[in-house]
């Protein structure tokens, strides 16, 4: 059951990234096009404004990801120095204070999309993008955040007390960037 | 306030909690100890304008030209023929590290994406060639550090929006002082590796034929540096958009070294993500305690200590330099600029330093902050690179860069032509 | 009583000369101390200039002050503030705000719960060109670095093509053919030394003149006495809107004697730009774009009975009525 859960957690993380990696593709023709239109004298406008917007989902929806590669940077120099337990158990306060604070992001981030809602904010540009478009996407991706990391919480509490702390360490324990290359 | 955030940082770093969640949890208790003001109300505002930005864009596209290297094969053929021209110098392979960063630094505008480029292929070699792990990886995380002072560079980026200075004259700014840090590197590798050989492995001759063969092998490098520069200096992309103009080149160049495939294009991309969002969480965390910070009046209290001492410009620049260099101790490099360039530069300039030498000054002290630990992102980097050993053993290696880091800073100060010749005469 | 307090661009004059010095000694001077003052400003806290407002009718602080233009996302019949080319002096531009005071301040309670303390201005927001321009109708075809919807929005009527570039950027882009001719305040254009790579100069207010609005959260303004409300209104009024309006006409006619070398020059050495003689018949044309074009697209932006108020207030001022559908 936990492994399943943990399995399929990862796939729809990795598949999010997959989706944004394409749009941040997507992104860099758009600039490309405006560069080359602007040079023959067509002025588009608006690659700018979008990539600011691509830049905000860009972050919250891989936030994810990079919380079930375990990529988000921890100083492990006493962790390096403790035994499984001790391990174990900082891993446990440091994904309890990442769920705490995604889930209040989260909660905080949505009155802006709601001021947003009941005014109708336009951007202030000639595109004039309503901005309930980005911040729907924008904050919905740290509301994924916040659940993904809740999850994971509650996993790693149920493999601790299993004493499979081998799992645990595997879902929420300290790695570096370079070596989840693969 | 200073005294206490700083106590819990470290405590909380201590603990292992994530970088950014610290960061976040910081300005939480800001927010709640020392203002009367319900600031936790602005932390969604915060978040959506620190992300929705044009200007930070720039660091998904350099991560993915990185990653486009790596995984085309480029930066390993690029390796191989540095290894080629410098390793015959005392302290052999490492000089490769140091050129290669040096060569990926101008094609990427990330400090951490260009340690992690050369790590992933340098690091293989050093257990292979039985090299003292301690000055390999130093000179990988410190070689990586060039990426923000050689052109393109994010931070500078991010200086000049927030000191309404021109990013191209930065970028030319920081040109001379980038080369002349590379090969000082070189030399003090050389000055060590003379002394205690053991330091460095063995050094490795290649003929004149081998060397003149490997140099194709940087001509891809040389056309992305050119493609991305100049299109910033023929005034057809601004420096953001030259990042795309980058990404596309490199896929174009890793297409025609038949580096492409499917599978390729997939880790690039979510390999990407991943690390975007990483230095994401930082950044996003370091504006909420900076914006917390600022409203309970630290401006005020490193403004009122700046101006209080009643320095001449030069002790106060000595000041500012030690302030910095301790803060760079803990804290993240981009959050450490936006939390203090609104109040120190106007200060600085107020005394008559020029905004774009202070620009380079500030560089340096960024690219120290990045290899100094508890905090230094470019020491995890390359230490996740190695299949074992201690992070201890990465800090040792940093020092002697260090060092040349802070002669670095002295040079500036003297000449400050260092830095100003390219952009006051071109 | 504490206040806190968010200033406009930390590296402009109208922060350093008048409102840091209003907030932070004039204000809490002449209460006796029994207001204090916490001071920063929006760009120095790492927030928007579009973000000021929305924050302050949270309540995360208690007095804000930004570029009206900022936040015309959230308030499309603010643009109606600062309309470009219909106010030539301080004097003009201080009745069109005057006029639209009521409006302004009827915007700001139902948009941002906030009460309106003083309303002043940014130096005019003149052209700066590369190349020889004569009138406002030579702009078409040119590459224009704009400020605010409106004037891009103007400028494209026109036929001339808005561009995007950092304030920081203008100068190289000016150099090197980037863009044609750049719109800013008179001052900074001056300091910032856009006339070494530019050489005509129209004195017409294309961008407009940036009023700065000043406000306080309403649940703050209610808990404060009559008496307090009183006595923070007249003190805004006297020592800081009166004072900062009455330099922007000297600011203006000593920045343009510094860029053209006509006059003397109290910032430094003065450059030689060609200042560029716009005639009535010129202004009368670009009018005309303006009421045809600009000011119906803000009607829709804005609403039929908001440009109503407009016509009836700013528009008798400036004597420019919106045809409305
Ligand atoms: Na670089
Ligand atoms: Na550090």
């Amino acid at each position: 059951m936990t492994n399943t859960l943990i399995a399929a957690i990862r796939r729809t993380n990795r598949i999010i990234a997959l989706l944004v990696g394409l749009v941040l593709t997507g992104t860099v023709i758009l600039i490309i096009a405006e560069i080359v239109l602007r040079e023959v004298g067509i002025s588009l406008g608006g690659a700018e404004e979008i990539s600011g917007y691509v830049m905000a989902g860009v972050a919250s929806w891989g936030m994810s990801y990079a919380l079930t590669e375990l990529a988000h940077v921890r100083i492990d120099l006493i962790r390096l120095r403790l035994q499984t337990r001790g391990r174990a158990l900082l891993d446990l306060i440091a994904i309890v204070a990442l769920a705490g604070v995604a889930s209040l992001v989260a909660f905080q981030c949505w009155p802006v999309l709601e001021k947003t809602i009941e005014r109708g904010s336009r951007a202030n540009t000639t595109l004039e993008t309503p901005l309930w478009i980005p911040q729907t996407i924008w904050l919905s991706g740290w509301v994924w955040f916040a659940v993904s990391a809740c999850v994971l919480v509650i996993l790693s509490l149920v493999l601790m007390m299993r004493r499979d702390f081998d799992q645990a360490d595997a879902l929420v324990g300290a790695r570096s960037e370079v070596e989840l290359e693969t | 306030m200073i005294f206490a955030v700083t106590a819990s940082l470290l405590g909380f770093l201590a603990l292992s909690i994530p970088v950014g969640i610290v960061l976040f949890l910081l300005g939480i208790g800001v927010d709640q100890f020392f203002t009367p003001f319900p600031l936790l109300r602005g932390l969604g505002q915060v978040v959506w304008s620190s992300s929705n930005s044009s200007t930070l864009i720039a660091i998904p596209f350099f991560v993915l030209l990185g990653e486009i290297l790596v995984r085309g094969g480029i930066a390993e053929k690029t390796y191989e023929a540095l290894d080629k021209w410098f390793s015959w110098l005392p302290g052999g392979l490492i000089h490769a590290n140091i050129g290669t960063a040096t060569m990926f630094s101008a094609t990427s505008g990330s400090s951490v994406a260009t340690a992690a480029t050369v790590a992933t292929v340098a690091m293989p070699q050093a257990e292979k060639l039985g090299y003292d792990p301690k000055l390999f990886s130093g000179a990988i995380a410190a070689g990586g550090t060039l990426g923000i002072m050689i052109p393109p560079s994010i931070n500078l980026i991010v200086y000049g929006f927030l000191t309404e200075t021109s990013i191209p004259r930065l970028f030319l700014a920081g040109l001379v002082p980038g080369l002349v840090m590379a090969v000082a590197f070189m030399l003090v590798t050389v000055v060590l590796c003379k002394i205690k050989p053991s330091l460095g492995g063995q050094s490795r001759s290649f003929t004149w034929s081998e060397r003149i063969g490997s140099l194709r092998h940087l001509i891809p490098i040389l056309i992305l540096f050119i493609a991305v520069i100049g299109s910033i200096y023929a005034g057809w992309a601004t420096p953001t958009e030259s990042a795309a103009i980058g990404v596309v080149i490199a896929m174009l160049i890793a297409a025609f070294n038949r580096g492409v495939s499917n599978d390729m294009i997939k880790m690039c991309l979510v390999g990407t993500v991943r690390i975007t969002a990483m230095i994401m969480l930082v950044i996003i965390g370091a504006y909420f305690l900076n914006f917390t910070l600022t409203a309970a009046g630290m401006g005020r209290e490193l403004k009122d200590l700046l101006t209080g001492l009643n320095f001449s410009p030069m002790g106060t620049l000595m000041v500012v330099v030690a302030l910095y260099i301790v803060l760079g101790f803990f804290i993240e490099t981009l959050s450490l600029m936006v939390a203090t360039i609104p109040i120190i530069v106007p200060i600085m300039t107020g005394m008559g330093f020029d905004k774009v030498w202070f620009g380079i000054l500030l560089i340096v002290l960024i690219e120290m902050a990045l290899i100094t630990p508890p905090v230094g992102l470019n020491l995890y980097v390359v230490q996740g690179a190695r299949k074992s050993g201690r992070i201890s053993e990465v800090m040792l290696g940093t020092i002697p860069f260090v060092l040349v880091m802070m002669a670095m800073i002295v040079g500036l100060i003297f000449l400050p032509q260092l830095a100003l010749f390219l952009p006051d005469y071109l | 009583e504490e206040l806190s307090v968010v200033g406009s661009w930390s590296s402009l004059p109208l922060y350093k000369q008048y409102e840091n010095t209003f907030w932070t000694e004039t204000l809490p001077a002449d209460s006796n101390g029994d207001i204090t003052v916490q001071m920063t400003t929006h760009d120095q806290m790492g927030i928007g200039g579009g973000d000021v407002f929305r924050l302050l009718s949270d309540g995360v602080f208690d007095v804000a002050m930004t570029v009206g233009d900022y936040a015309v996302g959230d308030a499309p019949e603010l643009e109606g503030l600062d309309v470009p080319l219909v106010a030539n002096t301080a004097a003009e531009a201080k009745a069109m705000v005057e006029a639209a005071r009521p409006m302004v301040d009827d915007i700001f309670e139902t948009r941002f719960n906030s009460k309106v303390l003083a309303i002043a201005p940014y130096p005019p927001q003149v052209v700066f060109c590369a190349g020889e321009v004569n009138s406002i109708t030579d702009l078409k075809g040119k590459k224009v670095r704009g400020s605010g919807r409106m004037t891009t929005k103007f400028l494209e009527a026109l036929g001339a093509n808005g561009v995007n570039v950092a304030f920081s950027e203008v100068p190289g882009a000016l150099e090197r053919g980037v863009i044609d001719c750049a719109v800013t305040g008179a001052g900074s254009g001056y300091s910032a030394g856009w006339w070494e790579v530019s050489d005509h100069l129209m004195t017409i207010p294309l961008g407009g003149w940036d009023p700065v609005v000043t406000a306080m959260n309403l649940d703050k303004w209610n808990s404060l006495s009559a008496e307090t409300q009183k006595f923070i209104t007249d003190e805004i009024t006297t020592k800081f809107e009166a004072p900062a309006w009455a330099s922007a006409a000297d600011a203006l006619k000593n920045d343009v004697a510094c860029l053209t070398g006509n006059g003397t020059c109290p910032a430094g050495d003065p450059a030689n730009m060609t200042l560029v003689d716009v005639s009535d018949a010129d202004v009368a044309q670009a009018k005309s774009i303006l009421t045809e074009t600009v000011l119906p697209e803000w009607a829709e932006r804005a609403g039929d009975d908001w440009v109503a108020r407009w016509n009836d207030s700013v528009g008798k001022t400036v004597g420019v009525t919106v045809p409305l559908n």
